[in-house]
């Protein structure tokens, strides 16, 4: 993992220290420009770019995005996340064909689709995600689907829902350990999250679960490794761990900037433990490179 | 006729406000192609190695390593 070297901490980001590297990234503007136009002839959003993610660069000339479904404001207001919060909007009709198109034109062959959290709507939104997923396969029949989904406030109906469109990956992110849940979460529950791990596994063994965690929050080690046995006790299959990088100074601070033998050993534990794959490392997101983890299971 | 292009510094995330150059990748009058890493910075979060977009010959380098680069500012020449 070439580049991914960065130590010290100063302030609130992982900043270079005297002897230090941050994680670097490439950058190039004609990739950017061209899946960029095509999200915004579309009418869609990613979370590429809400989340201002330091991948983005690499995913767009892979050709590869994570797409956000059901608006860019999000009910919930996470501290370590960039969505923008605020009234929830309208859901678009169009947007399951759009994303089916843009999936299309993109040459996918597999697809994160994510959403904002819509605890304004009854059902969560369960059913457009699934509806989605449904036009996505439809049109693209060759397709791997991943969706990561919020906790539909633990509701076995919407959780139902998903279920049913039968995406390959279902992916809810614990986000953090349980200590930090009122500091980092605190409009989520970590039994509710787990539960909806354990739910998707018990109604559909067939589907994937997945879930990640963000390093650098001030976890220690043993709150990480006790997150591991609850998520394989729900049954969980894959775990992507990644270093928190504070979106903006009103966000939380990074505690710790991880080094890469503590990535490396949540990855040799986390394997241990019977994860089938665990992708750690700081520059690990929990759509980051996807495709890889999913082609691991075939 | 010569064509020439600016290559801009990009905004690379909301919050940056300035890039310091790292390093240079290429040097004056060196013919670079598309994909190829031209340049090095670091912003408040990250460093990142910036691609040409276009194949062509560096005419120009607008900065020397260690100085701060703004968005939109022209970093290097380039002739198609």
């Amino acid at each position: 993992m070439e580049g991914l070297r960065h130590r010290g901490l100063n302030g609130n980001s992982c900043r270079k220290g005297d002897d230090m590297e941050k994680m670097k990234v490439r950058y190039n503007q004609n990739a950017i420009d061209e899946i960029s136009r095509l999200i915004q002839q579309l009418n869609l959003n990613t979370v590429c770019k809400e989340a201002n993610c330091p991948n983005m660069g690499e995913c767009y000339r892979r050709r590869t995005a994570t797409f956000m479904i059901m608006g860019s404001r999000c009910t919930r207001n996470c501290r370590f996340c960039n969505v923008t919060c605020g009234p929830a909007e309208t859901l678009d009709p169009e947007e399951p064909m759009h994303i089916a198109q843009a999936a299309g034109r993109l040459g996918l062959k597999h697809i994160v689709i994510t959403s904002v959290t819509r605890d304004d709507l009854p059902d969560g939104g369960a059913g457009h995600f699934a509806e989605v997923v449904r036009t996505v396969r439809e049109k693209n029949p060759d397709i791997t689907i991943e969706v990561l989904i919020p906790d539909f406030k633990g509701s076995r109906e919407s959780l139902d829902k998903v279920i049913a469109a039968k995406p390959e990956v279902i992916n809810h992110n614990m986000e953090t350990i349980q200590r930090l849940y009122e500091d980092v979460r605190p409009q989520a529950d970590y039994q509710r999250s787990l539960e909806v791990l354990s739910y998707v596994k018990s109604k559909a063994p067939e589907i994937l679960t997945k879930t990640g965690i963000m390093a650098g929050l001030g976890e220690t080690e043993a709150e990480v490794f006790q997150l591991m046995d609850d998520v394989r006790a729900a049954g969980c299959n894959i775990l992507t761990i990644g270093q928190y990088l504070q979106p903006s100074p009103e966000h939380i601070a990074v505690k710790e900037c991880v080094s890469e033998q503590q990535f490396e050993s949540y990855k040799k534990v986390g394997d241990e433990k019977g994860f089938s794959f665990v992708a750690s490392g700081a520059l690990v997101r929990s759509s980051y490179r996807a495709e890889e983890a999913l082609s691991h299971e075939k | 006729m010569k064509e020439t292009k600016n290559i801009t510094m990009p905004k690379l995330s909301p919050s940056m406000e300035e890039a310091v150059l790292v390093a240079w990748a290429k040097e004056p009058q060196e013919q670079v192609q598309a994909g190829d890493v031209l340049f090095e910075v670091e912003t408040d979060k990250v460093v990142c190695e910036i691609e040409a977009t276009e194949d062509g010959v560096l005419e120009r380098l607008c900065f020397e390593e260690g100085d701060p680069i703004k968005p939109g500012q022209t970093v290097a020449v380039l002739r198609a």
